[in-house]
């Protein structure tokens, strides 16, 4: 018969047990994940009358508004051989994951707070789903960006099979980031407040709609979104094979960061239970 | 491990709580990182502002036993299910469990509002760790088991607090965990879903399932429980049997002192404009306590400015909360009251009230138009009886049908 102990101590005191509890809940998280990632898609659409449609619609019609800007000619930015719109598209959807997985954690963990506060279940079982729901979003946008690329004569290449890892890579520093998130934000309503804030300058000092200026090439590269970013969508646009300088360091650190930050989330969990 | 080792083992279970939110906030920050710092010894003395919701408390549970929890609002009872759920963690003291936990804490938690019946099934299921797969074939029971019949098919968030609660029963009952937690669920269901759960609970025990149960209900802990704890204030304040922890709880909880919280009596001085006031009443059994049963002596101590002549005195016995008179008493004629400090007495024959806590209050009026000249207990603090019995089923039974008299029958 299974026996549970429960102490004041920290669990890091018996590691082997700790792993053990951690990998039982990886187990049910496994079993559950999909039933959650289904509600979350269904309860998105059910209390609407699109429906699934507004699955697809917000990328398409940022990808139309920027067929349209590009048609006009408004814009005129320097942005190497491919065509601007496809460009900034590839740039923001790569963007809008990275922003999506961020948030993922604390805006889950927060939904589910109720149930939390009341039921035992594996808090990664919430924010697996969310995640979820992110990638499936994010593969969405990248079909539209796809279709898009088609219709600006953007050559489709080999390196499009890379795509998927620098994908992943930036969804996992982006939830590396959003579980330590998740564990200040569960306490402190300041980091809710503060996220949409630094979102926006972060935004702003990321070669998302431009390409950074060789001047300041180093500068930028101290932002770990930047190697990522840049890279995946090389490889999305048929541009150089060869990543970025910082790209493979980045997402090494980044899967290291991302289960440091979650064993903290493991770690903290009942302080936060208990202060839901 | 044998058959015979507890399956929940409680040792020196303690947890503290903060009662300011900015400075809770903090000590969790602390003790977040305390905790990925095992060197560091968490504190095990209260810090500023914390409070223990539970001290030192251990008890056992073993198979096939249901244990009651008993305790005022904030004794520390929903604190323990959580602890004992892995919830939060204990501060000092250990919990050791062994099997499956079932717990249902709160009912609405959990369940998708916008989901139906039926999806919320499944769902619960699986935040419980049980798949799809193994809840199929038990689906047809578990809806059967809620009664709600065509509304399985309807969103939850148009079930009522008692279809919620049928559903989220339903479901955890029927996972077999091998201790089950209850805290005061059943308190909204309807009398048949309650005696369904009653039912669920004794078959449950018999097939050697063990139950923690949390109610304000001394009937439904009476049904299924063989013993009971009672908290007070977060500490272990008493553990037997279930009758003798109602008993205690009875006997001990806030409402029983409710006249304290009233103003001191104050005694007003004599005067023109109180030529009349009443020092004191008192009611006298032959031993050292009032008995169910007994021949009381009532004495009523007044003090008076002048006689006073065709005046009425009467004593009026009210539940302990105040709120019910149970009996009043006068004679039947006229009396003269004579002028210094004097003593009415009467005697009551064969107290009828059954054990508890009684509030007592006096009455001077005028015989012919009956308004008041003295009172006692009226404004200020009433005078307490305290009636006594032996501890058994039956003066249970009589604190679980609020029963205050018993009456002397003759039977055919």
């Amino acid at each position: 018969m299974k026996e549970t102990i429960y102490t004041s101590q920290s669990p890091l005191h018996m590691p082997r047990a700790f792993l053990r509890e951690v990998r039982a809940d990886l187990g049910v998280v496994y079993r559950i994940g999909w039933q959650l990632f289904v509600r979350n898609l269904k309860v998105q659409v059910r209390q609407s009358l699109l429906g699934y449609a507004w699955l697809l619609l917000p990328p398409l019609v940022t990808g139309l508004v920027w067929v349209l800007l590009g048609r006009t000619r408004v814009l005129n930015v320097e942005s190497d051989s491919v065509p601007y719109p496809a460009f900034v598209l590839a740039g923001v959807f790569l963007w809008q994951g990275f922003v999506e997985a961020l948030g993922c954690p604390l805006q889950q963990l927060t939904n589910a707070k109720a149930t939390l506060a009341k039921v035992r279940v594996p808090h990664e079982a919430f924010v697996t789903a969310g995640a979820a729901v992110v990638v499936f979003n994010s593969l969405l946008r990248l079909g539209v960006l796809l279709g898009l690329m088609l219709w600006f004569g953007v050559p489709l290449t080999g390196t499009l099979a890379l795509v998927p890892l620098g994908l992943a890579a930036l969804l996992l520093l982006g939830l590396a980031l959003g579980w330590l998130l998740a564990l200040l934000g569960l306490l402190y309503a300041d980091v809710a407040q503060a996220l949409p804030v630094v979102l926006n300058l972060w935004f702003l000092i990321t070669p998302v709609v431009y390409l950074p200026p060789a001047a300041f090439a180093k500068w930028f590269n101290l932002n770990p979104v930047t190697p990522l970013l840049s890279t995946t969508r090389n490889w999305l646009l048929a541009g150089p094979v060869a990543p970025a300088s910082g790209f493979g360091l980045v997402a090494g650190l980044g899967g290291i960061f991302f289960l440091l930050t979650w064993l903290a989330y493991r770690l903290a969990q009942p302080h936060l239970v208990a202060r839901l | 491990m044998s058959d015979t080792a507890p399956v929940v083992t409680v040792r020196n279970l303690s947890k503290k709580f903060c009662t300011q939110l900015r400075t809770s906030l903090w000590y969790g920050l602390r003790d977040i990182a305390a905790e990925a710092w095992p060197g560091a010894a968490p504190a095990p003395a209260l810090r500023r502002a914390e409070f223990w919701s539970l001290h030192d408390l251990s008890f056992e549970l073993r198979q096939g036993e249901a244990l009651a929890i008993i305790g005022d609002n904030g004794a520390g009872k929903s604190t323990l299910l959580k602890l004992l759920n892995g919830l939060i963690k204990p501060d000092a003291g250990s919990i050791r469990l062994r099997g499956r936990v079932g717990a249902l804490i709160e009912l609405g938690a959990g369940l998708d509002p916008v989901l139906t019946g039926r999806e919320n099934i499944f769902l619960r299921a699986a935040l419980l760790g049980v798949g799809r797969a193994e809840v199929l074939p038990l689906l047809p029971t578990i809806i059967d088991f809620t009664g709600l019949d065509a509304a399985i098919e309807m969103p939850v968030q148009f079930y009522s607090s008692g279809m919620v609660a049928r559903l989220a029963y339903a479901v955890a009952a029927h996972l077999h965990p091998d201790v089950l937690l209850v805290d005061e669920v059943l308190a909204v269901g309807d009398t048949d879903f309650q005696r369904k759960c009653i039912h669920h609970m004794l078959g449950y025990l018999a097939a050697g399932g063990s139950l923690i149960l949390v109610s304000h209900q001394p009937y439904h802990i009476q049904a299924v429980c063989q013993r009971g704890l009672v908290l007070e204030k977060g500490r272990l304040a008493f553990a037997g049997t279930t009758t003798e922890a109602l008993d205690y709880y009875f006997s001990h909880q806030a409402g029983a002192g409710a006249a304290s919280e009233l103003p001191d009596r104050t005694m007003p001085a004599l005067s023109e404009a109180r030529p009349v006031v009443i020092e004191h009443l008192a009611l006298m059994g032959p031993g050292p306590v009032v008995q169910s049963g007994d021949d009381v002596l009532v004495t009523l101590t007044y003090q008076a400015l002048r006689p006073v002549p065709g005046a009425v005195w009467g004593f009026l016995i009210y539940t302990g909360d105040g709120s019910t008179c149970i009996t009043a008493a006068y004679p039947p004629e006229p009396v003269v009251l004579a002028a210094g400090r004097n003593q009415l007495i009467c005697r009551l024959r064969g107290l009828p009230l059954t054990a508890g806590n009684y509030l007592v209050k006096a009455a001077i009026a005028d015989f012919e138009h009956r308004h008041a000249i003295a009172l006692w207990g009226w404004e200020d603090a009433p005078g307490r009886l305290h009636v006594e019995d032996a501890v058994s089923a039956t003066k249970n039974s009589h604190k679980i049908l609020q029963q205050l008299v018993t009456v002397e029958v003759e039977w055919n």
